[in-house]
């Protein structure tokens, strides 16, 4: 076996831009899906009852399909139904903001519903509104549930991001997959590519250990 | 003034404390207790909470070992083998206060399974012997429940049921009433009463001063990991010796 | 805009064929997931510390690493090391498995450690050994707990074997792809299996969830 391991330093420049674009990718994604999950879990406890079923239909759909799925459909079909030419980071955002936001609403909702009901009531017997309530009662003590499971989510999300290498978006997985096939040093390369996603993943892995610790709800 | 014989007395007691130590860390939850359990008494422990009683008690069957002096069983010194431990709490039921009941066993599989798993007993001797000791308990119609679908008494009985089932020569109670709602407080106590006038070997962490009074042979008030004073009921509710004693019962709203 | 779903219908076999090996890899890849992940579970919990910490390390690693990134490395760099060529399939099975052992094995150990420490000592009290402890007591409460969780992974598993389409293993996703690629719609045809793969998740995690409201009591001590 022959192995070139100067490869990986000489291509330094790509592999580091493409960590890169994962991070904004994964960061992106989050800024999206965190308001999009707390409008979907609002909408699904709507009492306008289509507003509801479109939000339950759609958290639903997009959290029991493959991401991979996803990413080609969305390939294939946000062009035909914006119009538009997007290119394959939009793409790829947009397929992952998608699956994202469905696990975020779900994340938000049974937190949202861990907080008694005498909460809410003790709220309104002061006179507070339902937004009032939402805003200073609810989403203050949810917070806590929400965030470990979050923290959980932006891991997965982050490692989930190495599928849109499938539609050409030059993030880690795909950059290192190009250099691997163009260089034939696979081992190197794509050994590589797993070390850095471990160096990357390791910590945030750990983070959110750190996190469920802290404010995790024991029952 | 007439003196007071324990029960059995002219035997070897069944279970001996001597200088019993156990800390936490720099706290002494149990500093430097000894007293001794004759065959067939009825012992009740009081006091403050996180007065060392309970401790005391869950060094008796080595849930805790002790960091000083010595229990004696039967004649012979807590083993530190854990296959010896094994046979020895075989021989001590223990109930807790809140009843640890399996979740995932009926009322009955609850009961046997210490006879299946550690006697290896026959499934249906095992059962025999758990309906047995339900009904002894007053549970002879639950035997299909779940702990969930038992009511805190009712579980607390099973609890018992499933202790006695191994044939202990002594049982351990550590507040087994504490955790029950008033109403099915009663129900349990019952259950106790009856044991002790059958003749088992009990030793009570309890709150319940009207069982004390009523039921045991000999009473022991503890007070920060010592122990402040022990006799007959009678001496301890009627004429406690020591001031604290006094002060203790006092606060329970006991009035002589 | 005009949809054909002809090519669909055309190749509803070869599709299906896909959705069996799907069903297949899946279904093995969640024993196998299962049966490692309780003895990565069980021996981080009470084995020496070498051993602790070895599995400590492996199953971050796995929340650490894509799936992708494993199937790939199995499929195209093992062979190089060992000289040996997987078959897709088998490198898939493998590949997933280690992955989500990795997670069976924290929710193992999650459930186990939500049991309240009175259970293992009215064990102890009637005389149970530490084993008879694990299996009697902790693991019968512990799986009912983690049943929620599992329904997760099971999920999580499905989706996860789409990804052995990028090692050419020919299971639904790959065989989509292909069918796309060659009657040049793809928009129907996606279409088409993602409401396949829905059909396949969304009950398989609900009925999950509907038995555990059935039998969660058996887990609450």
């Amino acid at each position: 076996m022959n192995l070139d391991w100067s490869i990986v330093w000489q291509s330094r420049g790509p592999l580091l831009e493409g960590a890169l674009v994962t991070i904004l990718l994964t960061a992106l994604t989050m800024m999206i899906a965190v308001p999009g999950g707390i409008v979907l879990a609002l909408m699904r406890g709507s009492r306008l009852r289509p507003v509801a079923w479109f939000a339950t239909g759609f958290v639903e759909l997009f959290r029991n399909l493959p991401l991979l799925l996803l990413v080609y459909w969305a390939f294939y079909v946000m062009p035909v139904l914006t119009g538009l030419g997007l290119p394959p980071f939009a793409t790829g955002l947009a397929a992952l903001c998608l699956n994202v936001s469905a696990y975020n609403s779900e994340t938000f909702r049974s937190g949202i519903n861990s907080i008694r009901r005498g909460q809410s009531e003790a709220g309104l017997a002061l006179g507070m509104s339902r937004s009032e309530v939402f805003r200073q009662i609810v989403l203050p003590q949810a917070w806590r549930r929400v965030l470990p499971i979050l923290a959980s989510t932006w891991v997965s999300l982050f490692k989930d991001t190495s599928l849109v290498s499938v539609i050409a978006v030059g993030e880690l997985a795909h950059t290192a997959m190009q250099i691997r096939s163009q260089s034939f040093r696979v081992l190197e390369m794509l050994t590589a590519m797993a070390a850095i996603y471990w160096l990357l993943g390791y910590p945030q892995a750990k983070i959110v250990d750190w996190i469920h610790r802290k404010y995790g709800v024991r029952e | 003034m007439t003196v007071f014989v324990r029960k059995n007395a002219d035997k070897p007691p069944m279970l001996v404390y001597e200088n019993v130590k156990k800390c936490y860390g720099t706290f002494m939850a149990v500093n430097g207790v000894s007293l001794h359990v004759n065959a067939g008494e009825v012992v009740c422990l009081i006091g403050p909470s996180g007065s060392g009683k309970s401790t005391l008690l869950r060094c008796t069957n080595a849930l805790e070992t002790i960091d000083g002096g010595e229990i004696r069983f039967e004649g012979k010194p807590l083993p530190t083998k854990d296959a010896e431990i094994r046979q020895i709490r075989q021989r001590m039921g223990m109930v807790f206060q809140s009843f640890e009941l399996f979740p995932h066993k009926t009322a009955l599989e609850n009961v046997s399974i210490g006879l299946t798993t550690v006697k290896k007993m026959a499934t249906e001797k095992a059962r025999t012997r758990a309906i047995a000791l339900l009904t002894k308990v007053g549970l002879a119609d639950k035997t299909a429940n779940y702990p969930a679908n038992l009511s805190g008494g009712q579980q607390q009985r099973v609890a018992i049921a499933r202790a006695l089932a191994m044939e202990p020569h002594v049982m351990l109670f550590d507040e087994p009433t504490s955790a029950l709602d008033p109403e099915t407080v009663g129900e349990v106590l019952n259950v106790m009463r009856n044991l002790a006038q059958e003749g088992m070997t009990m030793i009570v962490v309890t709150h319940e001063m009207s069982f004390a009074r009523r039921v045991a042979n000999w009473v022991v008030v503890f007070e920060r990991g010592q122990l402040l004073e022990q006799g007959p009921p009678q001496q301890i509710f009627e004429a406690p010796t020591i001031e604290r004693t006094r002060d203790f019962l006092g606060h329970l709203g006991w009035s002589g | 805009m005009d949809f054909d779903f002809s090519p669909l219908i055309d190749s509803w076999r070869f599709l299906a064929s896909g959705l069996g090996l799907t069903i297949v890899l899946s279904v093995t890849a969640v024993a196998c997931s299962f049966v490692l992940g309780l003895a990565v579970g069980l021996g981080r919990m009470y084995g020496r510390t070498w051993l602790r910490t070895l599995l400590v390390f492996y199953i971050d690693s796995m929340r650490a690493i894509p799936v992708f990134v494993v199937l790939v490395w199995i499929y195209f760099a093992v062979p190089i090391i060992s000289g040996y060529s997987f078959d897709p399939f088998w490198a898939a099975l493998t590949g997933i498995t280690i992955h989500v052992a990795a997670y069976v094995a924290e929710v193992i150990r999650a459930g186990i450690t939500s049991i309240r420490k009175g259970q293992v000592q009215a064990g102890l009290a009637i005389g149970m050994s530490g084993a008879q402890i694990i299996r009697q007591i902790l693991l019968p409460q512990a799986i009912v707990r983690m049943l929620p969780a599992f329904g997760s992974i099971v999920s999580v598993t499905i989706k996860d074997t789409a990804i052995a389409a990028v090692i050419a293993v020919p299971e639904l996703m790959r065989q989509a792809e292909t069918v796309a690629g060659q009657s040049y719609r793809p928009i129907e045809v996606f279409t088409t299996v993602m409401v396949i793969y829905f059909l396949l998740i969304f009950p398989i995690t609900r009925l999950i969830d509907r038995y555990y409201i059935r039998v969660a009591h058996l887990g609450r001590s």
